[in-house]
């Protein structure tokens, strides 16, 4: 089957291959952890590696900030909007939704423009102001999502963790059944170090590695590393040796 | 004396590309529209509600909602209807945005930004 590579080192190979064609996938992460450089490396791999120009729909930073973050990874974004393979978008929730739902909208205009294959929203969590009611939420995100599958597009969709350790999913987990693949990102502390950790938790029509791996944010971008071993817990932000918690189990009896 | 005064700082200050000169006095006639036509400049891809840039600018949306109109108005800006919102871009006409994107290039510069400031100013007390 054809794949969509992100270009990460270790995360195509966990999503064996990479992510599916015209699909919605969410990553998900505390402050820090990397989901816009993860979201922009989608991107910039798209535009220099694949031919697959690319859209970055901002509900919060302004364009200048990705092309900073950008550029301090060696990705020259302002160069690539000059060249028509790239738009950094700064909108809101409630405009980009109207204007899709729109026929020859803004964002189909641009789509059709530099031919964009590849979307990153950043971040889906501003949704959230748009209704209080989970399944109208629901609902709207669906519409969302759905538009952007209609455009051809493969979407990278980021959504904020309050947590910075352990567990600490989004306020409604439902968004969740709706994207294709969900990537959750971790702080995870061992002996004293924060490490990172990521994790494909779905990824619908296709299997994955379901390991829990270490990554970095190099100065080339994310890098995927090898899976934790000899630890369990590792979601919880604060992983124990799976020897301890052998004999721990046994003491407690 | 002053009557005299006066004129020579009106010509010293005029004293800037006559195109920038009319797009300052007949466009940009005010520090919001002048924060505006910036954010525009900065973010030519936007599209959004008066509400919405008036959070992107730092501004209350009450300063800002009468000047974007202006400037949608004077064709610096678009304002369209989406569905029950109304919106603001910049104007798609290739004029108008090399206009802009001169005048943001000049705005860099200390002495034409104190010509400008006294444009205003002047503007705003006729």
């Amino acid at each position: 089957m054809e794949r969509v590579k992100t270009g990460i080192p270790g995360l195509d190979e966990m999503l064996w291959g990479g992510l599916l064609p015209q699909t919605a996938n969410l990553v998900e992460g505390a402050p820090g952890t990397g989901k816009t450089t993860l979201g922009m490396q989608f991107i910039y791999h798209g535009i220099v590696a694949c031919d697959e120009p690319g859209l970055v729909l901002t509900f919060e930073e302004f364009p200048h900030q990705y092309y900073s973050d950008a550029n301090s990874f060696g990705w020259d974004f302002c160069q690539m909007e000059r060249e028509d393979k790239l738009r950094v978008v700064m909108t809101s929730p409630e405009v980009s939704m109207a204007d899709l739902e729109q026929v020859g909208g803004r964002i189909e205009s641009m789509v059709q423009e530099i031919g964009a294959k590849r979307i990153l929203v950043d971040s889906l969590s501003h949704f959230e102001r748009l209704s209080k009611d989970p399944a109208h939420l629901r609902s709207i995100v669906y519409g969302f999502v759905n538009a952007l599958k209609r455009e051809g597009l493969t979407a990278i969709l980021t959504r904020e963790s309050v947590a910075l350790l352990g567990e600490g999913g989004g306020t409604d987990d439902a968004l969740a059944f709706l994207v294709d693949s969900y990537v959750l990102l971790r702080y995870v502390e061992i002996e004293s170090t924060i490490h990172k950790a990521l994790l494909v938790l779905k990824m619908r029509g296709s299997n994955h590695d379901k390991g829990i791996r270490e990554y970095e944010i190099t100065p080339r971008g994310i890098e995927v590393r090898a899976p934790f071993e000899g630890r369990e817990g590792i979601m919880s932000g604060s992983p124990r040796q799976m020897a301890d918690s052998f004999v721990q189990a046994f003491v407690r009896r | 004396m002053e009557e005299m005064d006066l004129d020579l700082t009106g010509r010293l200050m005029a004293d800037m590309d006559p195109k920038l000169l009319e797009f300052l006095q007949t466009k940009v006639n005010s520090f919001v529209k002048w924060d505006l036509v910036r954010f525009f400049h900065d973010n030519p891809h936007t599209t959004d509600t008066a509400k919405n840039i008036a959070r992107y600018a730092g501004r209350s949306v009450e300063t800002i909602q009468a000047e974007l109109a202006e400037l949608a108005r004077d064709g610096v800006l678009e304002e369209n209807q989406l569905g029950e919102m109304t919106v603001y871009s910049l104007a798609p006409d290739r004029h108008t945005r090399e206009l802009l994107a001169r005048f943001v290039r000049a705005s860099d510069d200390r002495q034409f930004r104190v010509k400008a400031i006294y444009h205003i100013i002047r503007g705003t007390r006729r």
